[in-house]
């Protein structure tokens, strides 16, 4: 194991079945929602992940968390790592106080842990007086300053962030990058998932572009950031008529087709 | 085998502040949800005794006694074990699916999550013991060193309760189906069990009277009833003491397999 790379992925390959249309086929397809991926984060690198909708982003990020298992290769993972889930084990009926104490709790805080981040949490959250309200009168904006507080102050190695900075208001975009920034001083590994690239830019030291389950380039922010906007520009500018040819082929390109299923495999390797 | 058993015990130990937690404010999040909030936990089970009371106690006097003992008081003696193991099967086999916005969002013990829903469970039952102890003391029955019994009982109820869930709340994942067929199933098993007829009627099957020393709850509702009426003492069960707790500890074994096996393939599963 190599103590200076946070995350490694060695031929990394996750797979989902299929249903096929007609219920009578038995042996399913299975699809790779991440095909033989291969790369190495250090550590204290701020990692930049963009890929169109549906290239695996999401299934790469449940993934570098730990909540789910890769089915072929491997993952080297030096630290503890933790995604920010924003509205994640908020209790509508709950107050803003016992949010943080039962969100604290979930995420597995201990009780004097607790007791310390919660003023942290109160002061980043900006909440006022709505602290002692319950979190269904709250705003979608409060809810989600209110969850992304108490993730923040995790202390975790490595940090995952999906679409999270997406929700809320420019301002506080804006605030949790540069709490973000502090973390990234402090020497964490910070796992960027975002589809605003102006974010990736100027957040990111490196950067990472998933198309079609598969890496297709990880370098240099800019150099990866001209190439993806090169290639949206690309995509957007097709016909109709091309831009489905071109899901297809990549949709074909992730197939693993008649892929015998044994019933042993269909109860407990779903 | 025993390396599940041990992940999932190691688990559930080193969480015991999130078990806490998670129960206490998904019970706060139930009183906030009405106005009236704790007094329903007491109201509830007021109820229920005041129905069975008039239903055996004043329009079905037919049934005045058992053992020297009003039948109603007799009656409550035994259900409140299956008003506390009843919903904890139905919720536990529901532990893990009711948390699956968790569970995929964060690095999460599952196996934890079934003693969450048995702890619940265990306050709303020590508010029904409150109403119960209540009510004896009018008909007569005064606390006396027997009834320190009931604290092993509850602990063995709890037991199968935590262990049986183990197993259900898996399997639930797997298929939905699980939780329709124990929902259809609880009447009946109500009704095998020695609860609203005395387990002397089996005395001339000689085959049932054995098999009942199989029922796991049988046991808890003979012990609670011990305890309270009879005083005969934890050791008179003899042989049904030792089936018991392998019976317990065999589901244990198998639900913490279970647990250890998908711990990362829930997400999956959805």
């Amino acid at each position: 194991m190599n103590q200076e790379y946070a995350i490694e992925f060695k031929h990394v390959s996750k797979i989902y079945s299929l249903k096929s249309k007609d219920k009578k086929h038995t042996n399913d397809k299975r699809f790779y929602a991440l095909k033989d991926i291969n790369f190495k984060i250090p550590q204290g690198e701020v990692v930049g992940v963009l890929g169109t909708n549906g290239s695996g982003k999401s299934t790469m990020s449940v993934i570098l968390a730990g909540i789910s298992e890769v089915d072929e290769g491997e993952m080297i993972v030096n630290g503890e790592q933790a995604l920010i889930a924003i509205n994640t084990g908020l209790n509508m009926q709950l107050t803003g106080m016992e949010n943080i104490e039962l969100k604290g709790a979930l995420l597995g805080l201990s009780k004097k842990r607790i007791e310390e981040i919660k003023q942290g949490v109160i002061d980043f959250a900006e909440i006022g007086d709505f602290l002692y309200q319950p979190v269904k009168k709250y705003s979608s904006g409060m809810k989600s300053r209110l969850g992304f507080s108490i993730n923040l102050c995790l202390d975790p190695d490595i940090l995952i962030v999906d679409e999270a900075l997406s929700v809320g208001d420019k301002g506080f975009a804006q605030k949790c990058l540069n709490k973000m920034t502090e973390l990234k001083d402090n020497g964490k590994t910070i796992v960027f998932i975002s589809h605003t690239l102006a974010q990736v830019r100027e957040f990111c030291d490196t950067a990472m572009w998933i198309e079609g389950g598969m890496l297709k380039e990880y370098g240099e922010v800019d150099e990866v950031c001209d190439h993806y906007a090169e290639y949206v520009d690309y995509y957007n500018g097709l016909s109709n008529a091309d831009k489905k040819k071109e899901r297809d082929d990549k949709f074909e390109k992730r197939l693993l087709v008649n892929h015998k299923v044994s019933l042993f495999d269909r109860i407990f390797h779903l | 085998m025993f390396k599940s058993l041990r992940y999932v015990l190691k688990e559930n130990f080193t969480n015991l502040f999130r078990i806490y937690s998670i129960a206490k404010y998904e019970l706060l999040a139930d009183m906030r949800d009405s106005k009236l909030g704790l007094f329903w936990n007491f109201a509830n089970p007021t109820i229920q005794v005041l129905t069975y009371w008039l239903v055996f106690g004043i329009i079905m006097t037919g049934r005045s006694e058992q053992d020297g003992i009003p039948y109603i008081c007799w009656l409550l003696g035994g259900i409140v074990v299956w008003f506390y193991v009843s919903p904890c099967i139905t919720n536990g086999c529901n532990a893990i699916y009711s948390k699956v916005n968790v569970i995929t969002k964060m690095k999460f013990p599952v196996s934890i999550l079934p003693a969450t829903v048995i702890l619940k469970e265990l306050f709303n039952h020590l508010c029904l013991m409150v109403v119960l102890v209540i009510l004896f003391l009018f008909f007569g029955f005064y606390p006396n060193i027997h009834w320190l019994g009931l604290i092993y009982y509850l602990f063995c109820a709890s037991m199968f309760a935590i262990s049986l869930s183990m197993i259900t709340s898996v399997l639930n994942m797997l298929a939905r189906d699980t939780r329709k067929l124990i929902l259809a199933c609880m009447r009946l098993l109500m009704y095998l069990t020695p609860i609203v007829w005395a387990p002397s009627k089996l005395s001339k099957h000689r085959l049932l009277s054995v098999l009942m020393q199989f029922n796991p709850i049988d046991y808890i509702v003979q012990g609670y009833r011990d305890c309270f009426f009879y005083h005969q003492g934890i050791a008179s069960f003899g042989t049904q003491i030792i089936i018991f707790w392998v019976i317990t500890f065999v589901l244990l074994i198998c639900g913490s397999y279970m647990m250890y096996k998908f711990k990362h393939k829930f997400i999956d599963l959805i």
